[in-house]
C-alpha cells in the first residue's frame, strides 16, 4: 500500500503531487506488463483460446478412457459388458468409433467418416458415451460429456423407462422406450453447458459442455 | 424436480438418486437452456490482476474533494401528463396479460409467456435498461398505476376530503424491500415449482395486492420509495444511470452522480446485501462445493432427510439454508470493512459508516447481476419474439413470430467471459470511486479519507474476488 505523505503537510486540497501519481500509474502499467508476461510465458502458443486447446484436448482424451472404464465398471448390473469396451485409438484419423449397436437398438452413426475431416489434428471424435438410465434415474450421477465447439457430439442413451430424450439448447428430442436405446449424432456448434433430460420425468440424465475451439 | 415414486422402487438407489437428483435443482432455472462455461484460468488472473492494478491507480489520481457529491443536473426537456397516464396504462395492461397468461395458459414453464416475462425481462431486463435510461419503470409500475387512478377517482369522488395516509415508521425503511426481495431470490432459486406460470401469476397477483394495501395506508409515493421491493430495487441501479425522471421532466447528469443522493434509511444496507447475497448464492449453488458428491448441499440435506422431512422439502431447506447465509456472509464482509473504517479518526461509528457507504456497493450489485444474468438475457430474452405472439403456448400467432427460436451463436462463450469480468472490474472501479466520494465529505482531512479507504479497498476487492471466483472453474466446475 502506497502510503500518502502529502508534500504539503495537511493541505486539504492536494493529497499526492503529480510525479507521485504519475508514478504509481506507471507502476500499475508495469504490473499490467509484468502478468501479460508471465501469462503468455506460462502457455506457449500466445493466444488464450487456442493455448488451452492442447491440454484440453490431452484430458478430453484422458477421460475418454475413464469414462469408457468407468461404464464398464458401473455397468456390472447390466446385461451388456461390451460397452466398456469402446476404447478409441486416438492417434489414428480413420476414426475407429467402435459402437457396440449390437446391444442396443437404433445406432445410427454412419457418418464417422465426416468427423475426421472437421478434427483432423486432433484424436478423431472419441468413442460413442453411453448413459444408462436405470430406475429412470441417470446410472452412477449425472456426467458431464465435455467437447470443444466443430467436434461431432456422439452419445447413447439406454433407457430402462419410456420417456423423451431432449437436448437443451440445440434443442435436439429423440424418443427411447423401455429396455431400448437410441444414439444421438451431431456437430458441437453452441458453445456452452446443456442439460439433457428425461423430458417428460424432468430429470437431467447428463451435462453437455461444449468449450470454445 | 424430483420424483419421490421412482426413488421408493429401489432402496439402494435412494442414496445415489438424491446425490443425482441435485444438480436438477440446482440449476437457475428451468428456463435456462444454456448455462455459461466457467470462465477459464487465465482471464481469472487477467481479471484478478486488473482488479488491484485499478485499486491501487484509483488511490492514486481519484480526486481531492468530492466531486460526484456535488454533481448538477441539467433539464433536457418535459414530459407531458398525456404520457405518464399512457404509460401506466401500458404497464398494467402489460401485468394483466403475464398474470392471465400464467393462469390461462399452457403449465410448460417455457412455453408460456408469465416465466421468461417475469424472470428475464422484468427481473434482469429492467435493471439493464435503469443503468442506460433512468428510472424507467417508475411510469411503467402497474400497482402505482392502479393506485394513481383509483386515487384520482376517489379524490374527485369526495373532493378532496380523503383521509391522510398514515407517518411511514423511521425503523422500517428499506427493510420491506430487503424482505420482498430475498423473498422473490426464494421463489426463485428454492422453491421447487418456480417454474410453474399459474403459481408465479398467483404470487404477482399476491405481490400486487399487497403493494396496493401498503400504498392506501402509506401513500403511494411513500410505499413506493421505501417498501414496494421492485419499484426500490430498480431505482437503486437507476441512480447509476446519466439521466434522471422527475416532476415530469427529464434531467442529465454525470453517471453515478445519483448514488450519493441514497438516504441509506434503516434496511439499505440489508437490502444491498440481499441483492449481492442473493446472486452470489445463484452462482455458488451450481458449484462443486454446494452440490457436489461430498458438498454442502446432499450433507445438510441428508441432515433434514434424518429429521424426517421429505426429500423435496430437505432439500428446500437447504438451499433456504445456504441462500441465508451468503447473504450473511456478504453482510458480514460489509460490516468488518466498515468496523475496520471506523478505527481511523475515532469520530465515527460503524453503524453509521456502514449507511454513509452504502451507495457504494450499488456498482457492486450491478456487476453481479450483470456477470450472471447477461447471458439468460441475451439468449432467453430471444424467447420472446416467440412467446409475445403464442403467450399462452396453445398455437396461436399473434405477431407472426410464433415460430421464432433462440440463436445461441449471437454472442460467443468467449465473448460473455469478457462481458462478465468487464462488469465486475467495471463494478469495482465505480464502488472505490462512490466510497473514495463519500470518505472526502466524511473525513476532513484528506489523510484520514486515504487511510479509511484502504479498509473499503480491502471490502471491494473482497467482493470482486467472490464474484471472480464464483465464475470460475474451481467454484462451477
Amino acid at each position: 500500500m502506497p502510503e500518502n505523505t502529502p508534500p504539503g503537510g495537511e493541505d486539504p486540497g492536494r493529497g499526492l503531487s503529480g510525479v507521485q501519481r504519475a508514478g504509481i500509474v506507471l507502476g500499475g502499467l508495469a504490473v499490467l506488463l509484468i502478468v501479460f508476461v508471465v501469462l503468455q510465458g506460462a502457455d506457449d502458443s500466445g493466444s488464450p483460446s487456442s493455448s488451452s486447446a492442447p491440454q484440453t484436448t490431452a484430458t478430453q482424451t484422458a477421460t475418454t478412457q475413464t469414462t469408457a472404464t468407468e461404464a464398464a465398471t458401473t455397468d456390472d448390473s447390466g446385461e451388456d459388458s461390451t460397452t466398456g469396451t469402446t476404447t478409441d485409438d486416438s492417434g489414428s484419423t480413420t476414426g475407429t468409433t467402435t459402437d457396440d449397436s449390437g446391444s442396443g437398438g437404433g445406432g445410427s452413426d454412419g457418418d464417422a467418416e465426416s468427423e475426421t475431416g472437421t478434427t483432423e489434428t486432433q484424436p478423431s471424435a472419441p468413442a460413442v458415451r453411453t448413459i444408462r438410465v436405470v430406475n429412470g434415474r441417470p446410472a452412477g450421477g449425472v456426467r458431464r460429456l465435455e467437447y470443444q465447439r466443430g467436434d461431432r457430439i456422439r452419445f447413447k442413451v439406454q433407457s430402462d423407462v419410456t420417456d423423451e430424450v431432449h437436448v437443451h439448447g440445440y434443442d435436439v428430442s429423440k424418443n427411447v422406450s423401455a429396455g431400448s436405446s437410441v444414439t444421438f449424432s451431431f456437430t458441437a456448434n453452441i458453445e456452452g453447458r446443456f442439460e439433457i433430460e428425461l423430458e417428460n420425468a424432468h430429470t437431467q440424465i447428463a451435462e453437455l459442455e461444449v468449450k470454445p475451439s | 424436480m424430483i420424483r419421490g415414486v421412482r426413488i421408493a422402487a429401489a432402496a439402494a438407489a435412494l442414496a445415489g438418486g438424491a446425490v443425482a437428483a441435485l444438480p436438477d435443482a440446482a440449476l437457475a432455472h428451468g428456463l435456462v437452456g444454456r448455462q455459461d462455461l466457467p470462465i477459464p484460468r487465465w482471464l481469472f488472473a487477467w481479471g484478478a490482476a486488473v482488479v488491484l492494478v485499478v485499486s491501487f491507480v484509483a488511490l492514486a489520481v481519484l480526486w481531492p474533494r468530492p466531486r460526484l457529491e456535488e454533481a448538477r443536473e441539467k433539464r433536457v426537456l418535459g414530459v407531458p401528463v398525456v404520457l405518464e397516464v399512457l404509460a401506466g396504462v401500458i404497464g398494467v395492461l402489460g401485468f394483466a396479460a403475464v398474470v392471465y397468461a400464467g393462469l390461462a395458459g399452457t403449465q410448460t414453464a417455457t412455453a408460456n409467456l408469465a416465466p421468461t416475462a417475469i424472470y428475464v425481462v422484468f427481473w434482469i431486463g429492467i435493471p439493464f435498461l435503469s443503468v442506460l435510461f433512468g428510472d424507467v419503470f417508475a411510469p411503467f409500475n402497474p400497482w402505482r398505476a392502479i393506485a394513481r387512478g383509483v386515487a384520482w377517482v376517489v379524490g374527485r369522488a369526495a373532493r378532496g376530503k380523503l383521509p391522510a395516509p398514515m407517518a411511514y415508521p423511521v425503523w422500517l425503511g428499506r427493510w420491506p424491500a430487503a424482505f420482498g426481495i430475498l423473498a422473490f431470490a426464494w421463489v426463485e432459486l428454492v422453491y421447487v415449482n418456480r417454474d410453474d406460470p399459474s403459481t408465479l401469476a398467483g404470487l404477482a397477483l399476491l405481490y400486487a395486492a399487497v403493494q396496493l394495501v401498503g400504498m392506501s395506508l402509506y401513500g403511494i409515493d411513500t410505499w413506493t420509495r421505501r417498501a414496494d421491493a421492485f419499484a426500490v430495487y430498480f431505482e437503486l441501479f437507476a441512480r447509476l444511470a446519466p439521466l434522471h425522471w422527475r416532476d415530469r421532466a427529464l434531467y442529465r447528469r454525470p453517471p453515478l452522480s445519483g448514488a450519493p443522493g441514497l438516504h441509506a434509511v434503516p434496511g439499505t444496507v440489508a437490502l444491498l446485501c440481499v441483492m449481492i447475497g442473493t446472486t452470489s448464492f445463484d452462482g455458488f449453488s451450481q458449484g462443486d462445493l454446494w452440490t457436489g458428491t461430498n458438498g454442502i448441499a446432499p450433507t445438510l440435506q441428508e441432515r433434514f432427510l434424518d429429521l424426517g422431512f421429505s426429500q423435496e422439502t430437505a432439500l428446500q431447506i437447504t438451499f433456504t439454508v445456504g441462500l441465508v447465509l451468503m447473504v450473511g456472509f456478504v453482510g458480514g464482509l460489509y460490516r468488518l470493512g466498515v468496523a475496520g473504517m471506523g478505527s481511523i479518526g475515532g469520530r465515527h461509528r460503524p453503524g453509521e459508516l456502514a449507511q454513509r457507504f452504502a451507495h457504494s456497493l450499488i456498482p457492486i450489485a450491478l456487476a453481479y447481476v450483470v456477470a450472471h444474468y447477461f447471458s439468460l438475457l441475451a439468449y432467453q430474452g430471444q424467447a420472446m419474439a416467440a412467446l409475445l405472439s403464442d403467450p399462452l403456448g396453445d398455437g396461436a400467432d399473434l405477431l407472426g413470430t410464433a415460430s421464432a427460436t433462440i440463436d445461441y451463436n449471437v454472442i460467443s462463450a468467449t465473448g460473455i467471459w469478457y462481458v462478465q469480468v468487464g462488469a465486475l472490474v467495471l463494478g469495482h472501479a465505480a464502488g472505490l470511486t462512490l466510497a473514495h466520494d463519500r470518505a472526502l465529505t466524511v473525513y476532513r482531512r484528506v489523510r484520514d479519507a486515504t487511510r479509511s479507504q484502504y479498509w473499503m479497498l480491502a471490502v471491494m476487492v473482497g467482493f470482486t474476488s467472490l464474484g471472480l471466483w464464483l465464475l470460475s472453474a474451481s467454484a462451477q466446475s
